[in-house]
């Protein structure tokens, strides 16, 4: 009898010592890293911590990785290791799965649930590799040509009607810096730009250039033509009037905040900060064109690096909740990243920030035309090439073509290797 | 002896007070920035005192990130590593200044020559290691990766050489052994060497990014300086909170630096014993 009681207790032990082990074993860990912080970063894990929450099947794991570049440092270390968390945001994901050849994401977008058609076109193109999609686009922004409201007051300008093109917004933003001076200083200008690369990608698609061409999934630079010449002699000419300083752009959002610079051309992630701080007197109007209205993409994306088949199935259902237009349109208003799917913007929460401030509107509306470029391995080499090859025509070391033509030589030998 | 020098060297005065200037310029600006409003901060051209001291920089800052976790788990590692480093290079040197072994040439100019390759490159592999023993996530793979300095070794290696080795035969006809001579002869002679050794080191431990950020996903774990990139954001930094936040964190570093003050100034201009 004895020895039954004894041996009953430590089957109901080993039970009650078992249970937890065997719950655990029945739900799946899934490891996520993000990089982004401050409130995007907050916002993310809000939503990890939801969906964690509303999951008994699934145990999260996440953590901030750093910014860009340390999160494809950390990445490229947890690769080679086999420690890569099962879900990455991170930029230029796509070199992380496409460039490994793995795409299953691809493999999963036709879910009926996933709804691939809603997201924008453009939208896509920034989450492929060799024309496949290996990414979902998450954190997408667009650059965006704010004014000060005060300056345009002052100069007289109406911005009910903004210039279309970069010819007719050359004469206003040259109105604005003589009109408009509101502080008296004599550093005051009338345009300038926080992202020099940036700008200048969106300006070639504009003037009907690719910023890369893809012959045969062999990519070269394609940035020294004629029309690239067009574009940088247009930039040059902002330059010569004395309309934008010369290789100060890291100043340009100081200025712009402090009411020394009259257009201001930066990331639209940029508005969701600006319109809650009442002081601001800030408005935004969409992007001018020379021949046609176009924006590059640039942000995160989110990528699956999970190995097991059973780990990736539950990494693409957090991927797609995350991507859900509710969740990401709520992120992106939180945080001043865009919305990736058209009926994110049909939302009543999206419709309402628009009415509240129209910065979101235009960023919202320049959806419509932004585009993106294959991701490459030296898509950042090549921003770096177009930063130097900008300066030395502000500084009027190199003509544009020649300035054009050394650059995109530069970029060849590297991408040759 | 002030008037003396003012008026003997006026030119060297006056370049050493601009200098001086230049040095604290970035630490009174921290200070201010941390007390200054959003506007404050982005004004241009830039304002130098607040508008108004705006003390809630501060308190934002633990609503933002858990900031005594990450300042705790930074003494603990910075410490713990400033401790073992100067140990190690401490009992490095003395070998390697003190002892006859066949290679001690050829393991200096190899421990010289490793003073040249740059982090970014032994950082994949050191993480592979540290992955493979499975130290990912805990303190140990925090601090034993970054323990071995061959700047520290070689500080340490040329007062070492300044010990006259009357000194060491003295101690060993007396009994001491290799060990006794180290803790007894070596290390207090050398201790301003020691101080100077541990000021660096501690510097280097407490700035430490990349490798705690390669070896951590535990929040939990994590030290100040990723604390502070959490506050960081892609697109306009709230740099008043940020600033507020470094202002707490050079603290210690500055405990650090007026302990070690003393011996950090007399090593600039130590000489050594004489024989």
């Amino acid at each position: 009898m004895k020895r039954n009681v004894v041996f009953t207790i430590a089957v109901l032990a080993l039970c009650v010592i078992a249970m937890p082990a065997m719950a655990a074993g029945s739900e799946t860990k899934l490891t996520v890293w993000y990089a982004v912080s401050g409130d995007s970063g907050e916002a993310f894990k809000a939503m990890l911590e939801k969906y964690d929450a509303a999951n008994d099947d699934v145990s999260l794991q996440y953590s901030y990785s750093g910014n860009y570049g340390d999160t494809a440092t950390k990445v490229s270390a947890a690769l080679v290791s086999n420690t890569a968390p099962d879900v990455a945001l991170m930029a230029a994901g796509p070199l992380y799965t496409g460039a490994r050849n793995d795409f299953f994401i691809e493999s999963k977008i036709n879910d009926s649930d996933f709804n691939k058609n809603d997201i924008f076109p453009g939208v896509w193109e920034y989450a492929e590799y060799n024309g496949r999609i290996c990414a979902v686009p998450y954190g997408i922004s667009t650059p965006v040509l704010f004014y000060n409201k005060a300056i345009m007051e002052k100069a007289g300008i109406n911005m009910k009607n903004p210039p279309k093109t970069w010819d007719e917004f050359f004469k206003v933003a040259e109105a604005a810096q003589t009109k408009g001076n509101i502080t008296g200083a004599s550093d005051f200008w009338g345009f300038d730009v926080t992202d020099v690369a940036w700008l200048y990608k969106s300006m070639l698609s504009q003037n009907g250039n690719t910023v890369i061409k893809v012959k045969n999934n062999n990519v070269s630079p394609a940035f020294d033509d004629e029309k690239s010449v067009e574009v940088a002699t247009f930039w040059k000419k902002l330059v010569d009037a004395k309309l934008m300083p010369v290789g100060q752009h890291s100043n340009a959002e100081k200025k712009f905040l402090s009411g020394n610079l009259a257009f201001l051309v930066a990331s639209s992630a940029r508005i969701a900060r600006w319109a809650k701080d009442p002081s601001l007197k800030v408005g935004a109007i969409p992007m001018p064109y020379f021949k046609k209205p176009s924006v590059a993409l640039g942000g995160n994306v989110l990528i699956i690096l999970a190995k097991d088949q059973k780990v990736k199935e539950e990494a693409w259902k957090l991927v797609k909740y995350l991507a859900r237009a509710e969740n990401q349109t709520g992120y992106a208003l939180k945080t001043g990243y865009l919305p990736i799917r058209k009926s994110g913007i049909a939302l009543p929460e999206a419709k309402e920030t628009i009415e509240k401030n129209e910065m979101f509107g235009v960023a919202f509306d320049q959806l419509d035309y932004a585009w993106s470029y294959w991701h490459f391995e030296q898509m950042g080499t090549m921003d770096q090439i177009l930063v130097q090859v900008i300066d030395s025509i502000e500084r009027n070391t190199m003509s544009p073509k020649d300035a054009l033509q050394k650059g995109a030589a530069e970029l060849q030998a590297e991408i040759d290797g | 002896m002030k008037k003396t020098l003012k008026k003997k060297y006026p030119f060297t005065m006056l370049f050493l007070c601009f200098s001086s200037l230049l040095m604290i310029f970035p630490f009174i600006w921290m200070i201010l920035s941390a007390f200054k409003t959003s506007s404050d901060v982005y004004a241009y051209p830039p304002k130098w005192i607040p508008s108004s001291f705006k003390w809630d920089n501060f308190a934002e800052v633990f609503k933002k990130i858990p900031f005594f976790r990450f300042y705790l788990n930074s003494i603990l590692v910075s410490v713990t590593q400033t401790f073992l480093q100067i140990l190690i290079s401490a009992m490095g040197a003395f070998a390697l200044t003190k002892l006859e072994f066949p290679g001690r040439k050829k393991i200096v100019t190899f421990m010289q020559s490793s003073l040249f390759v740059p982090e970014v490159v032994t950082i994949i592999p050191m993480f592979l290691i540290v992955s493979w023993a499975g130290l990912i996530d805990t303190y140990g793979g925090l601090i034993l990766p970054e323990l071995s300095c061959a700047f520290t070794t070689m500080l340490l290696m040329s007062f070492f050489e300044t010990i006259p080795n009357d000194l060491i035969d003295a101690a060993k006809i007396d009994g001491c052994g290799y060990y006794r001579v180290f803790t007894h002869v070596m290390i207090p002679n050398a201790r301003t060497a020691l101080g100077t050794s541990s000021l660096f080191a501690f510097l280097t431990h407490w700035r430490s990014y990349m490798w705690p950020l390669l070896a951590t996903n535990n929040v939990n774990l994590r030290t100040l300086p990723i604390g502070l990139k959490y506050l960081v954001q892609e697109t306009s930094t709230e740099y008043q909170v940020l600033m507020a936040a470094s202002v707490m964190a050079i603290v210690p570093v500055l405990i650090v630096y007026l302990l070690m003050e003393k011996e950090f100034v007399q090593s600039i201009t130590l000489t050594g014993l004489k024989s």
